[in-house]
């Protein structure tokens, strides 16, 4: 018997995994690298305070993009709260009820618009969703509930925060939906059998093992977070791009991924105004890994379990 | 009997998965040209303890393994030894038919002397791969259909596959886990017959969870339970007078 | 006889509530399939096949498709081997610590900003060189691809039974020679289904085109080291722009990617049993 030889194997693999890992890590360092100065010359202040001064005097330069950072989380937050129920409900309706080949139509249905390309959506959302939002729901909200913070200024144009959550919700509901999906069609089928054998009803049933994959739904719901909260044009064509630090949802707003996009383009003429952005950038790459961490984590902890 | 009169012999065998030990202190002695039954109940550990023989049970990342192993002699489980070697002078054919749906029936027989560069000429691959579809008693059955996909064939005559694709690389054991429990009786019938003559020049190791398939093909046998060597010997023999009272218990069907 | 019994009025809302949310939640699609369609077929009838062959200044956005193929090619090019191999490595070694950390760090990227992408070529390649360009653009693109082919195929393969795997090796033959000829053609399928699907997302993209592709359509783009368009940076351009006439291009131009789109990703998706994105 011979001597073992070189695995071939790993010699093929391993530069490409080595490759992967180098774009992630260098991606890290690059935007470490380019935010320094941004840091430097404003510290914390510039993601703890709402100020945007471009001028063409460096000294008088001043950035703060605490407002992108809200709308960014505000965005993402409504997003979720509409993806939640639609993906749950739509979930349930596909494993528990739908026949076969609607089964099969819906999943197709809502990976193609999982994977249906962002700047359509923003295109619809320009000319259709946002002035049938600020008609038919932002107008009513502010005639009727304007006492609540929430709904305080009326909206002029339409684009606000509550447009870029809602085109948001439709967007990553699939995303969740898929998620959510899979989990509950993972119940084990003896714990359904149990709780019919039992005499509960659909819903009754559904309740209680919506409670078995509780986890899996944060996982999901914190997963299409990390997804709104990275989403770039189809929310910067929605938002409003106005640096407003209210709780207001029919306000104008901006979001980092949006800041970065619309700024990004002139920010050369100014002196410190591009390392602004990268320090935007390592905020949301950061937010983004943390998120989608957690998910992961919560996602596999609770899949581990469930398989006993 | 010297050890290189045994085609495998294992030595303080133990195999275990995790904490879970599945093989105890096996001292086992295969003779070569001879077809030699693995039997125990089921969970007895027999599979296991097959798949240490070339060394496809470090595929479970799980699996650990003490003590010696040796085909013809050499310990396969000795420092610097390349499982690959041992594979190929080792051939397996498994408890489900195998044979590879992506490749036709020629092409399953020749993989594994393709990738191996086992022949050197396209005429030499053809020869072989008919003489291997013809120890496997397959040849005739086929002969027309070579390019034709495994899904077409009936279990047997998949099994058949399998055993000519193991054949074609010339090995000088065959292992064999339960290679009938999926097929009919007329192709079982088949095997089995086929086992009669493929004795006459390999070593077959059948793992076989049928005493009356030990009775019926075998010449030498050892029986398994929960981990543990009970009884070896000549199957004549353990059939008429078992040494051991949980043999024969097993024999007579009180243990399954 | 009238039964009053409120599990069952319960039983009957919550089949009313749940395939209500259903409907709303696959509901815009075929809103906007409709809408896109509606608002574009007129731009684009208008003007006929110069819409798909002209430039900008002819009415058109071949320019565009051009760009959009050169892209998603040279992406792919780049992209998918490495993809592959990672793919085949996390199949391999799904329990390793490299490997778990692999498995894991293909999952962030997944999710990953894509607008981030683009900014790290941009400080990578366009700064350096000065100018936007082809080869940039699809850098961006193929960090972006790779991660869904390197999970597409590590799924295909996991799913491949286990006694296939005993009788390639129990053949004797090594493991590269295991895997990548044995193994990785079984399940061809599944994988070449990633791939495409991929492909698919990629072509779509914006975000990570906009500070490294730069944008390219008064004329056809002939070089891979200067700036290139692409239908949805079109798109995106035109939206923003204050003109009726360039909104009107911009519906046209959405029909064409939704087209192109749908009529890859469907048939593609329709031949796979199960898909993640």
């Amino acid at each position: 018997m011979k001597i073992r030889k070189p695995d071939l194997f790993q010699i093929i693999t391993y530069p490409a995994v080595i490759i992967v890992f180098a774009i992630f890590i260098s991606m890290l360092i690059t935007f470490l690298i380019r935010s320094l100065p941004a840091f430097d010359m404003y510290g914390f202040n510039l993601y703890a305070k709402n100020v945007w001064i471009a001028t063409e005097n460096p000294d008088n330069e001043k950035y703060g993009i605490l407002a992108a950072i809200w709308g960014s989380i505000y965005t993402s937050v409504i997003a979720v709260g509409i993806a939640l129920p639609l993906s749950v409900g739509y979930s349930i309706f596909v494993i528990d009820y739908a026949p076969k080949k609607v089964k099969n139509l819906l999943i197709i249905l809502s990976d193609v618009m999982a994977g249906l390309p962002t700047i359509i959506y923003g295109v619809w959302a320009v000319f259709f969703l946002v002035p049938a939002l600020k008609d038919n729901i932002m107008t009513p909200l502010y005639d009727t509930f304007s006492f609540i913070p929430l709904f305080s200024q009326p909206s002029i144009s339409g684009f606000s925060i509550m447009s870029a959550g809602t085109l948001l919700g439709i967007m990553v509901t699939p995303f969740a939906s898929a998620i959510i999906r899979e989990s509950y069609q993972m119940i084990p089928f003896k714990y359904k059998e149990a709780a019919f054998s039992l005499g509960l009803t659909r819903y009754e049933t559904a309740k209680l093992l919506f409670g078995y994959i509780k986890p899996a739904v944060y996982s999901g719901m914190i997963l299409a977070f990390g997804r709104a909260i990275g989403e770039t044009v189809a929310v910067s064509l929605v938002v409003g791009n106005a640096f407003n630090l209210t709780a207001n949802m029919l306000a104008p707003g901006y979001t980092i991924s949006s800041l970065i996009a619309n700024q990004f383009g002139n920010a050369f003429i100014y002196g410190h105004m591009t390392s602004v952005l990268y320090a935007s950038g390592l905020f949301l790459f950061v937010i983004g890994l943390a998120v989608n961490l957690l998910g992961i984590y919560m996602l596999r902890r609770w899949r581990k379990n469930v398989e006993i | 009997m010297k050890s290189l009169e045994y085609a495998i012999e294992t030595r303080r065998l133990n195999i275990s998965y995790g904490d879970d030990r599945v093989i105890k202190d096996v001292d086992m002695k295969i003779p070569k040209k001879t077809v030699f039954a693995l039997m125990g109940p089921s969970g007895c550990g027999k599979s296991t303890m097959l798949r240490a023989f070339n060394r496809i049970l470090e595929l479970n990342k799980d699996a650990k393994v003490s003590g010696e192993i040796r085909l013809f002699g050499e310990n396969i489980y000795g420092p610097g030894v390349d499982p690959t070697e041992v594979r190929k002078e080792t051939g397996m054919v498994f408890q489900y038919p195998n044979p590879f749906p992506h490749l036709t029936v020629f092409e399953n027989v020749a993989i594994g002397l393709r990738l191996n560069k086992l022949v050197k000429s396209r005429d030499e691959l053809e020869d072989r791969v008919h003489w291997a579809l013809e120890k496997a008693a397959l040849l005739e059955e086929v002969r027309d259909r070579l390019k034709n996909y495994p899904s077409e064939l009936s279990g047997g005559q998949k099994q058949r596959l399998v055993i000519a694709r193991a054949l074609a690389m010339k090995p000088k054991i065959l292992l064999m886990d339960e290679p009938t429990a999926n097929i009919d009786p007329i192709g079982t019938r088949k095997i089995e017959e086929l086992l009669f003559e493929l004795k006459r020049e390999y070593t077959i190791v059948l793992v076989t969870h049928s005493p009356a398939q030990a009775a019926r093909v075998s010449n030498h046998v050892g029986f398994l339970y929960l981990g543990e060597l009970i009884e070896v010997g000549k199957t004549g023999k353990i059939f008429e007078s078992p040494g051991s009272e949980l043999t024969e218990k097993y024999l007579t069907g009180e243990l399954i | 006889m009238w039964k009053y019994d409120t599990r069952k009025i319960k039983e009957k809302l919550f089949l009313i509530a749940v395939a209500a949310l259903t409907i709303l939640a696959v509901f815009p699609l075929f809103h906007i399939v409709f809408t896109v369609f509606y608002e574009g077929i007129g731009t684009i009838m208008a003007t006929g096949p110069t819409f798909i062959t002209g430039t900008l200044g002819e009415g058109g956005i071949g320019p565009a498709i051009v760009g959009t193929l050169m892209l998603t090619l040279l992406s792919s090019i780049i992209g998918i081997p490495i993809a592959l191999a990672v793919g085949i490595y996390a199949y391999e070694y799904p329990n390793s610590r490299i490997g778990k950390i692999t498995t894991t760090l293909l999952q962030i990227m997944l999710e990953f900003p894509t607008i981030l992408v683009g900014l790290f070529v941009m400080q990578l390649i366009v700064i350096p060189t000065g100018s936007y360009s082809v080869i940039a653009g699809a850098l961006a693109l193929a960090i972006i691809m790779m991660p869904y082919v390197a999970v597409y195929t590590a799924e295909s393969m996991s799913q491949i039974p286990f006694t296939f795997r005993e009788a390639a090796f129990g053949l004797g033959v090594n493991r590269a020679k295991s895997v990548f000829m044995i193994i990785a053609p079984i399940a061809k399928r599944g994988i070449l289904t990633g791939l495409l699907i991929s492909t698919a997302k990629v072509a779509g993209e914006t975000a990570p085109l906009l500070f490294t592709a730069g944008g390219l359509y008064q004329s056809y783009p002939h070089s891979l080291t200067e700036p290139v368009g692409s239908i949805s940076l079109l798109i995106y351009t035109l939206v923003q722009s204050p003109s009726a006439a360039d909104h009107q291009m911009a519906w046209g131009a959405a029909l064409v990617l939704m087209v192109i789109f749908l009529t890859v990703f469907i048939p593609i998706r329709m031949s796979l049993k199960e898909v993640k994105l």
